[in-house]
Order: C-alpha cells, then structure tokens, then sequence
C-alpha cells in the first residue's frame, strides 16, 4: 500500500484485521517517516523505536493467530509526556522531572494497548502542561507543520503536530485549559475534551485536579469517536472518575444535523475577544452550512470569556500551586521561564479567592446547563486568532490567551475543536462545538456532519 | 499589587530563592494572578455552594 501515513486509525484496522496491511509495515512506514521530518517538527522527546517495532510483530503475530485485539490493533499512537508509559520517563518537557521513569502505564494507555494500539514515544508538551511555546527547556518546542515558522498551539503541541503531518494517526493529549482543542485548532485536526471524569487521569502528572480531563487527537471525527471509545470508562481509583456506561461513541456519526437545535455563542468571537476577521468568517460559515443542512441555529448568551477566564486561572493556578510549590522554592531555576511565571501565581492566591472561583463555578454550570436545555449542541470560537509566528514572543503572548476553550474545563462540559477552514496565508482556522454532560455521541454526530460538508478531513499539510 | 506586599507574599510561601534569582518573575505572576481575582465575579448570595461538592459515601 501507499500513502500509509495519510490512513486513519480506523482504516489502518480495518486493512490489518482484512490482512490487506501488515503492523509491521505500517510502523516501520511511520519510522521513516519521523526520522525524516522530526528534525523540522521536534514532535518527539522520547521514540521508542524498539518498543514499537516489537509490539507491532506481535500485533502481526496476533492477526495471524486469528486473535485480534481490539479496534485498534496495530495502529501507532503517540502519548503526550505528561502520560505516563512503562518503562519510559515521563518528563512532562521539563529538567524538573528529567530522570523521572514511570512505573507503570497511565490507565488510558493500558486502555489503548488493550484495544490493540502500538505505542511510538512520549510527545513535547509545553513544561507542565501549562508553559508555551519555550526555547530555555531540555527540549526543543515542535513546530506546526503547516508552516515550520509557526507554533502548533499547546500544550499538547507534539500530539498536534505529529498527527497533522502524518507521523501518527491518532495521539493522547490533556486539557486543562484548552490544551487538547489548542493544538487542534492550529493545527487543522480534530481534538476532543470528554465530559470531566469520563476518561481516567491515574497515571497521567497532574496540573489542576477538578480542570484536568484527558483526551485524544485525530484527523477525523471518526477516529477521534473510535479513541474515546477505547479510553473511556470507570476508574474506582480515580476520584474524580465518573461511574457511566461505555458510550458506543462511533455509533451515530453519520445521522447529520437536520431537525437538531444548535446554540451560536456570537458573543465570545464578536464583543468577548473580537476575534481575526478570517475566523469570524469561518465560524460563520460553519454555522450557516450547518443551517443548510438542516439545523436550526440559535443565539446563546453565556458569562464572558473574560470571567470565564478569570475563574479558571484562580482554579487552576491554585491547585498547581499545590503541586509545585516544594520544586518552586528549591529549584525555581530548573523550569523554564513561561512555565516558572505560570506556576508561581498560585503563591499570591488566598483560599478565599479559590473557594470563591469555585462558587463562581457552579454558577457557570447551571448557566451552561439552562443554554443546553434550549438546544442540543453549542457552536462557539476555539482561537480567536490563527497560529502565531513561533518565535515571536509578543505575539504568542497576546494571542495564546485569547480563545473559549476555558469556560468548558470550568463546566466539565464535553468540547471539541476542529478545523474550520484555512486562512489566506494557509494556516489553520477553527470551530468549537459543546454539548451535555456524557452527550460526546451527538458532539460527534454534529462534527462529523460539518466534516463531511467541508472535507476538513482531506485537508493536510504540504510537509514532506 | 505594591512591590513590598509581593515580597512579603512571597517570603510567607517560602520563595526566597525565587524571590533572589528571579524577581521580575515573582512581580510578574504576582501581578497576573492579582488581575485574575480582580476580574472574577464571586457570588453574592450566601447560599452559593462551592464546586465540586463534599458528598460523604461516594469516595474511594
């Protein structure tokens, strides 16, 4: 076969549960492919050449005895180094933890072993999760494949990177606060953060307990739903894991939109944080083809970006704080410097604040709450702005910032990003859709309808 | 948020060192996160719960 990199997950599974497509052939495929271009992306810290190559003989020698898996057997994925993967460190990009070698595998990546998938290495993070694009790390920063010259969003900026150029079909990432859908939007894939709770964070380093969810990253909807169909479920030694039945997430994909009601949230792109002209037009766009084929698109008013904002760095900075606070005192000088500003907020932050945000919270809730009472699913901006130069700190400062991925990490509601077109200058613009608490069938029912409208899908960088 | 207050902030959370190799940075995160509660709307309503809440028997 040809164009391997290009497969997606669930056509890669399918060639190899046919036996059209050897594991073997695909990872070495993939090898190649990373020896060739991670010197331009810097997507890996860690590859794992061996491990893979082995685990995918073995994933041969499965089909072969007629015994696959799961939907995933034999396909490659990358894990974000905040994951932690046997045997591997789990450094989160950071000199803090450089040496730090995980013990076991996170729960999301026994999860996807066991559904069959090959793991090929621990993928650059910005530090912590929680940095930016940083050039004082032990690791360089990856860079967007759509142009080497721009940052491909973070923190889980290598599983971006990496699956929008073909190194791998599908990656795990986190998100705190917007950190899968960040990278997803920059770069021109599709980034999915499940409802809070729904897939298990043991194993994976923590930034904010009550923001953290994990999630995954694909070139198309229908990987992104087969993913979470194999990471999801309950985890009795996750505290804050939720006890919910599997959700067939692949199931209704193609039902398409009519008769569905979609909230636009206008105000987060049009007063909030008046986004790039270009993305203003392409959320537009998204939601009058929506409404051509067949939903009805109504405005939504929730609380401002800006509050939004507000109580998810009080939340988040907080609860970092109690993380980090013994390495901030001793070794400050061991992170970089974007992640050493981030972390240390946490110090001038009293309890009352932190008990107020999270009464503020539930307020922000049952306002999210009441707009999904009125519709099925919400439409709103990821990036208010399409991907800064990388080495243009000012830039990357004022633009970062400027998205409406928080409000949903302060919810818990299930998100995901997408790309919503490219701009003049070739980069990557962006759309968010929302919907209930465990309602990630419909998030994807609604995305995949946009897909296949627009052929996001078959849009991919020219990097080889 | 005044220079002396930072220091004195950040001298009660035991970041001397930090306060010593990296001023600008203190002062920095000092200031944003001082913004950050500024901006935040806390309820009003004596009532209003925190979130997530204790609920006893559900645990580990």
């Amino acid at each position: 076969m040809t164009g391997l990199h290009w497969l997606t997950a669930a056509e890669a599974a399918e060639a190899i549960r046919g036996r059209k497509l050897s594991p073997v052939e695909l990872t070495h495929a993939l090898l190649d492919r990373i020896e060739r271009l991670d010197t331009k992306l810097h997507v890996f810290i860690r590859l794992d050449r061996d491990a893979a190559l082995e685990s995918a003989k073995a994933a041969e020698a499965e089909i072969t005895a007629g015994r696959p898996r799961g939907p995933l057997h034999g396909v490659p994925v990358g894990i974000k180094d905040i994951i932690d993967v046997a045997g591997l460190p789990t450094t989160c990009h950071s000199k803090i933890l450089i040496d730090n070698i995980a013990a076991a595998d996170a729960v999301c990546v026994s999860r996807l072993r066991a559904a069959g998938a090959i793991v090929l290495g621990k993928l650059s993070t910005h530090e912590f999760a929680i940095g930016g694009p940083s050039f004082d790390l032990p690791w360089p920063p990856a860079r967007n494949p759509w142009n080497t010259a721009h940052h491909p969003g973070g923190s889980s900026s290598g599983s971006g990177s990496g699956v929008a150029a073909g190194l791998f079909p599908v990656a795990l990432g986190s998100d705190t606060g917007g950190s899968v859908r960040n990278p997803a939007s920059a770069c021109g894939i599709v980034g999915s953060k499940p409802t809070y709770g729904l897939v298990s964070r043991r194993g994976v380093f923590p930034l904010s307990f009550t923001l953290d969810h994990v999630g995954p990253l694909t070139r198309t909807v229908s990987d992104n739903a087969l993913m979470l169909d194999a990471i999801a479920g309950h985890d009795p030694l996750d505290a804050g894991s939720a006890a919910v039945p599997p959700g067939h997430y692949a199931a209704g994909l193609e039902r398409g939109v009519r008769g569905l009601r979609i909230g636009f949230i206008r105000h987060f792109h049009e007063t909030d944080l008046p986004a790039d002209p270009e993305v203003a037009a392409g959320l537009e766009n998204v939601a009058a083809t929506l409404h051509k084929l067949g939903a009805d698109i109504r405005d939504i008013r929730l609380p401002t970006l800006g509050e939004f904002g507000a109580v998810n760095r009080v939340i988040l900075q907080s609860e970092a704080w109690a993380i980090h606070a013994p390495w901030l005192r001793e070794r400050p000088g061991d992170y970089g410097q974007l992640a050493r500003r981030r972390l240390l907020g946490g110090a001038f932050i009293s309890a009352g604040d932190y008990v107020q945000a999270s009464r503020r919270r539930l307020e922000m809730i049952a306002a999210v709450e009441d707009a999904l009472r009125e519709v099925d699913v919400l439409l709103c901006a990821s990036a208010m702005d399409p991907p800064s130069r990388i080495e243009d700190a000012a830039e990357t400062e004022r633009t970062y910032p400027r998205q409406a991925r928080t409000p949903f990490n302060v919810t818990g509601h299930p998100a995901l990003a997408m790309m919503a077109g490219l701009s003049s200058a070739g980069l990557p613009l962006s759309v968010q859709f929302v919907a209930r608490y465990f309602a990630e069938g419909m998030l994807f029912q609604v995305a995949r309808a946009w897909e296949r409208a627009a052929g996001t899908d078959e849009k991919h960088p020219r990097i080889d | 948020m005044d220079k002396a207050i930072i220091e004195l902030l950040a001298r009660r959370a035991g970041l001397e060192r930090a306060l010593k190799e990296f001023p600008e940075d203190v002062t920095s995160a000092a200031e944003q996160a001082s913004g950050w509660v500024a901006k935040m709307q806390a309820p009003r309503e004596p009532h209003a719960e925190p979130w997530p809440p204790m609920k006893p028997g559900t645990g580990l």
